[in-house]
């Protein structure tokens, strides 16, 4: 029987190539996301060993709490600072060889011709440490940094922009802009920079002063002696020690970093596997549909079997194995591609703006594992429904003409699908009204099994509807290709559901950006009524001091984003100067008084806030912060939820003493009356600091939609995929149909149907087909979107709106694509030997 | 105006030296040997012979749907050889109808649309009359609307029939156009071609294997490994069947 098996799939190689690649695409995604995952990995642990390699222990702060979403690379900016006189009694113990503190924070390179280099947050500054095992920072060429105005910096951006020992350079700071020469250029480790992230590093003291921590050190690495008892000399600096201050072994470090960037990096990983995931789930659906037409087609060979004395369970063996053998072949090639696909994913990601080292690729052995299993299980699953059909194929059908394949809708699966829609529909209503995203997800899901289980019902009337315009306009090719698109609709059906998935997703994606991006706009609008906005993620101190001198400027406002822990859950915390706040933010309070409480050192909140946590004016909740520990806040007012300022707010004195010396990410100005354009001046005064973002209230809004189509554009690209494999889907079942009907083209051809008519006729059920799959996914997507939108509304997305014109033009390029699939079947119909499709057997 | 009255007029088609070898080397197979024949305007002719015998390739290469080795086909004055496959297809379109054995029509026309499907690819309009008078004959009036699973195989016959001459083409091919039906059914259409023949002047070459269909024709061109063997004017079914009995078929 396996013979048997193998010769068939031989003998339809063609037919085994399109069904493949359906899988292979799957697989590729998923090797290539494993692949860039393991990769991204290695090389960030590689990193962690570089810098921990040497190091014995590590001296920092406790932490309150550790920030959401574990955040990456643990920041030093959430610990308590650590004394700059401990350092002398670690120095004392017997067993410490070394002991170096170290300081870091943000310095910002700024090349000749007065750009900032890299973004604020990649800008990295050190307080160099001499000794080559405790510091990942080794100098390649030069001298170490030895006075206040001494940097060194790292390799890469010294190659980039020229920078030569001896030169001059201008560094940004969170104090005013200052120039330095270069002393020395370092390497990371073995590395240029640390993965694209800019190094400079200056003397321990000058770095203390430029990043405010006179008296204080970020982390102290301590160095044992060889031969040292690491245990004792752990427990002897522990002793030394006051409370608010740890020690952690070099490999426990390396350990907690390395674990924070895999959790981090398996986010991603997630992320893109679920777009794999989706590319999966289409091919199934175009592998089920291939193996039922051919099941289909093929009755009477597996009926000649079952008369020669094929058993039911060698039929259903038959059928379970090609799956399985093309699931195998194109799990194997779609592995070998997905090596290449991690290549182009960090291409992908980085031309969206998500950098990611370059480094040579990780293979580890779970991968082929996991594409294989995948691949194979995938085809196999989607074959099951096909291979019971064939098993009840009887024997007898070998003697009979060739029948139709005419399955009619049976009523399990038409009440079933009515009865999703209907549980699908009302989850999703209750997860609108209730605001839980959770529950539409869980009915969308449903809603998509539904549309899938029924799509049959829809495919007789839509598909008519969609070909009459067509059949009005290619006259009799056009009709015909209507017809073939109505003559079994469970086949069209199954076609199109692939590409409707694709599409619905893309259309419930397209939805939900632009209902994001509308709020957005409204909610700046309604948030904020400052004419200027100033961004970074570092705005030095002096900036605001500059802007206020400037003629015209009415009110400045400082916004500062920080964490903080309140019952057990990390929030964000957003501080602004309370002087004048009315001039730049609109806070619809309704309870309590902003200014008064700000200026008190209270804590606004927003009605949603209020309502959920059942808090008053009056209330106090307890917060902690990661410098200055436990506290407790009293609520001073309650706001109207506002996307700019989120959920808690204080005045910036607090956020200050609460802080590390923290620095604004946001300036707000409000013109002065009669005060003219300021875009202009504000920009030339401010042109020592060109890593700021200068921008009207409306180019910031504009900014603010244009990264939610960044967003956007890298979901699509990521769908496209899904869609790939729909239209590959498609051209499967116009070549079984294709081949399935040789006869009746034969007799078209004979009677006058020119070559570009059967074209003609073939595209037209192409164009029907798909455009059928995207009408539906877009009607199913954009309700989808809609209610997506509305579950978010606490969430900031505060208006639906549905882009038309766009939505419409999926429905075109859906149209265009399912001309394209068309072109290959198009052909080989118009080639078909006319005699042969005629001839009388 | 028929070519008995001595009239010297141009045949429907004819066949000049057509010889068709498929195959090469020793495995070719010579289905046409140099067959030269003629078919005159408005005769009602049968092409007999035994399996084999080449009958199928003829009409296939008299139809433009097959290409001859050498020789030469035409229909009327016009040369196939010198046709590409685009004016071969018009050239089917306008000036040739076609009844096959099965599979004669379009499963998703309806019987009307299937009879006037030459003329819907064309983009032309039929001639209304003559329409009405061919379905009146055929008998296949209330049948129109249907689709062919909703016909018997006699009914399905009857609409080829009724598409093959809608167009009046200069020549109508029928490849075994009673193979599968029984014999009432057959007596129909058999009678309707030679009616056609009789009182429309349409030329009709059939090929059949079938004694008392080739009856029904003016006359009975055999053929035996691809050379034209014999021929019977005004054939009767014994004589047919008693010259068929000679070639051994």
């Amino acid at each position: 029987m396996l013979r048997v098996t193998l010769k068939g799939l031989l003998a339809r190689k063609l037919r085994l190539a399109l069904t493949a690649l359906a899988i292979i695409v799957g697989v590729t995604f998923v090797t290539g996301t494993l692949v860039l995952g393991d990769t991204l990995n290695r090389t960030f642990n590689s990193l962690v060993g570089t810098v921990y390699q040497h190091v014995s222990f590590e001296i920092r702060g406790d932490a309150e709490f550790t920030e959401k979403g574990g955040g990456g690379v643990d920041s030093t900016a959430n610990r308590k600072p650590v004394p700059q006189h401990l350092i002398a009694a670690v120095r004392a113990l017997p067993g410490v060889q070394f002991a170096y503190g170290s300081v870091t924070g943000y310095a910002q390179i700024v090349t000749p011709d007065g750009r900032a280099v890299g973004s604020s947050q990649g800008s990295l500054g050190f307080s160099f440490d001499p000794n080559r095992q405790l510091s990942a920072l080794h100098l390649a060429t030069g001298r170490a940094p030895s006075n206040a105005d001494q940097v060194v910096i790292d390799k890469a951006t010294a190659n980039k922009y020229h920078f030569k020992i001896g030169d001059k350079v201008r560094m940004l700071l969170a104090g005013p802009t200052r120039t330095f020469t270069i002393t020395g250029i370092v390497t990371f480790g073995s590395d240029d920079n640390l993965v694209g992230a800019t190094l400079a590093a200056f003397d321990l003291p000058t770095a203390q002063r430029l990043f405010g921590s006179v008296g204080h050190y970020d982390t102290i690495n301590v160095l044992a002696k060889p031969g040292a008892d690491n245990v004792a000399l752990e427990n002897q600096i522990r002793k030394v020690l006051p409370g608010g201050v740890q020690v952690l072994s070099g490999q426990q470090i390396a350990n907690q970093l390395s674990s924070s960037i895999s959790q981090a990096l398996g986010f991603l990983t997630a992320l893109l596997l679920i777009f794999a995931f989706i590319s999966l789930l289409v091919g199934g659906f175009t592998i089920f549909n291939t193996f039922s037409i051919t099941v289909g087609q093929r009755t009477r060979e597996l009926a000649l079997l079952r008369v020669v004395g094929a058993s039911r369970r060698q039929v259903f063996r038959s059928v379970l194995t090609e799956a399985a053998l093309t699931g195998l072949i194109a799990s194997i090639i779609g592995l070998g591609l997905g090596v290449l696909a991690a290549v182009g994913l960090r291409a992908l990601l980085s031309a969206f703006g998500v950098t990611l080292p370059s480094a040579p690729l990780v293979f580890e052995a779970r991968t082929p594992i996991v594409a294989i299993v995948v691949g194979v299980g995938v085809t196999l699953l989607s074959a099951i429904m096909p291979a019971r059909k064939a098993v009840r194929i009887p024997p007898v059908a070998a003697l009979t003409a060739h029948i139709e394949d005419r399955t009619t809708m049976s009523w399990e699966r038409r009440s079933g699908g009515l009865g999703l829609t209907v549980l699908g529909a009302l989850l999703i209503i209750s997860g609108v009204a209730r605001a839980k995203i959770g529950a539409v997800g869980v009915g969308a899901l449903l809603l998509f099994i539904a549309a899938a289980l029924l799509l049959p019902l829809l495919a007789g009337p839509l598909s008519g509807a969609i070909g009459r315009p067509l059949a009005a306009m290619l006259g009799m090719p056009g009709r015909l290709g209507r017809e073939n698109s109505l003559r079994n609709p469970h086949r069209t059906a199954q076609t199109a559901a692939a590409l409707m998935i694709g599409i619905a997703l893309v259309s419930t994606i397209t939805v939900l950006g632009s209902s994001l991006s509308e709020s957005t706009t409204d909610s700046i609008d309604n948030a904020i009524k400052a004419d200027y906005l100033i961004t970074s993620s570092n705005v030095s101190n002096n900036v605001a001091q500059i802007a206020g001198a400037i003629h015209g400027v009415g009110t400045i406002t400082k916004i500062y984003h920080g964490q903080f822990e309140t019952d057990g859950s990390v929030q964000t915390l957003v501080a602004a100067t309370p002087r004048q706040l009315s001039q730049t933010v609109s806070l619809n309070t309704t309870a309590g008084q902003e200014v008064q409480a700000l200026v008190a050192g209270e804590l606004l909140i927003d009605t949603t806030t209020a309502r959920s946590d059942h808090l008053a004016v009056g209330s106090v909740i307890n917060a902690t912060f990661a410098n200055t520990g436990p506290t407790t806040l009293r609520v001073g007012g309650i706001f109207k939820p506002n996307t700019l300022v989120g959920s808690y707010v204080v005045g910036d004195a607090y956020f200050r003493a609460h802080f590390d010396n923290p620095l604004p990410d946001t300036l707000l100005i409000r013109s002065a009356p009669g005060a003219g354009d300021l875009e202009m001046t504000l920009k030339q005064a401010l042109t020592a600091y060109p890593n700021l973002n200068i921008r009207t209230r409306k180019q910031f809004e504009q900014n603010e939609q244009s990264q939610v189509n960044a967003l956007l554009g890298l979901v699509y690209v990521l769908l496209a995929l899904a869609v790939m494999v729909a239209l590959i889907g498609i051209v499967n079942t116009l070549m079984l149909s294709v081949f399935e009907r040789t006869r009746e083209i034969g007799l078209l051809r004979a009677v006058g149907m020119t070559r570009p008519q059967v074209k003609r006729m073939i595209r037209a059920e192409s164009v029907v087909i798909a455009v059928f799959g995207a009408v539906v996914g877009v009607v199913i997507g954009t309700a989808l979107g809609a209610a997506l939108a509305g579950s978010l509304r606490n969430n900031g997305v505060t208006d639906v709106s549905i882009p038309f014109a766009r939505l419409i033009l999926f429905l075109i390029i859906a149209a265009l694509l399912g001309l394209g699939a068309a072109t290959w079947p198009a052909r080989r119909a118009a080639r078909l030997d006319v005699l042969q499709a005629i001839a009388t057997d | 105006m028929t070519p008995s009255d001595g009239e010297s007029v141009a045949a429907a088609a004819r066949a000049h030296e057509l010889t068709k070898v498929y195959g090469s080397g020793d495995a070719s197979v010579r289905a046409l040997d140099g067959v030269s024949v003629e078919f005159p305007r408005g005769q009602f002719a049968a092409v007999m012979g035994p399996s084999g015998s080449g009958k199928s390739t003829l009409m296939h290469c008299m139809a433009g749907l097959d290409v001859a080795t050498s020789g030469q086909a035409f229909i009327g004055d016009q040369d196939l050889g010198a046709l590409n496959d685009a004016a071969l297809t018009q050239l089917r379109r306008d000036r040739i109808g076609f009844i096959f054995q099965a599979f004669n029509l379009i499963p998703t026309l309806t019987a009307k649309e299937n009879i006037t499907l030459s003329a819907d690819l064309a983009g032309t309009t039929i001639d209304a009359a003559w329409f009405e008078l061919l379905v009146g004959q055929l008998k296949i009036r209330d049948r129109l609307s249907h689709r062919p699973s909703e016909l018997s195989g006699g009914q399905q016959q009857r609409i080829a029939c009724a598409r093959a001459l809608v167009g009046r083409p200069d020549l109508i091919f029928a490849d075994e156009p009673t193979g599968n039906l029984d014999s009432n059914s057959s007596a129909e259409v058999l009678t309707f071609l030679r009616t056609a023949a009789t009182e429309h002047q349409q030329s009709i070459v059939m090929v059949t294997h079938d004694p008392r269909a080739a009856a029904y024709a003016d006359r009975v061109v055999f053929l035996a490994d691809g050379r034209v063997v014999d021929e019977l004017l005004e054939p009767t079914a014994d004589g047919v069947l008693e010259e068929m009995r000679k070639l051994g078929g």
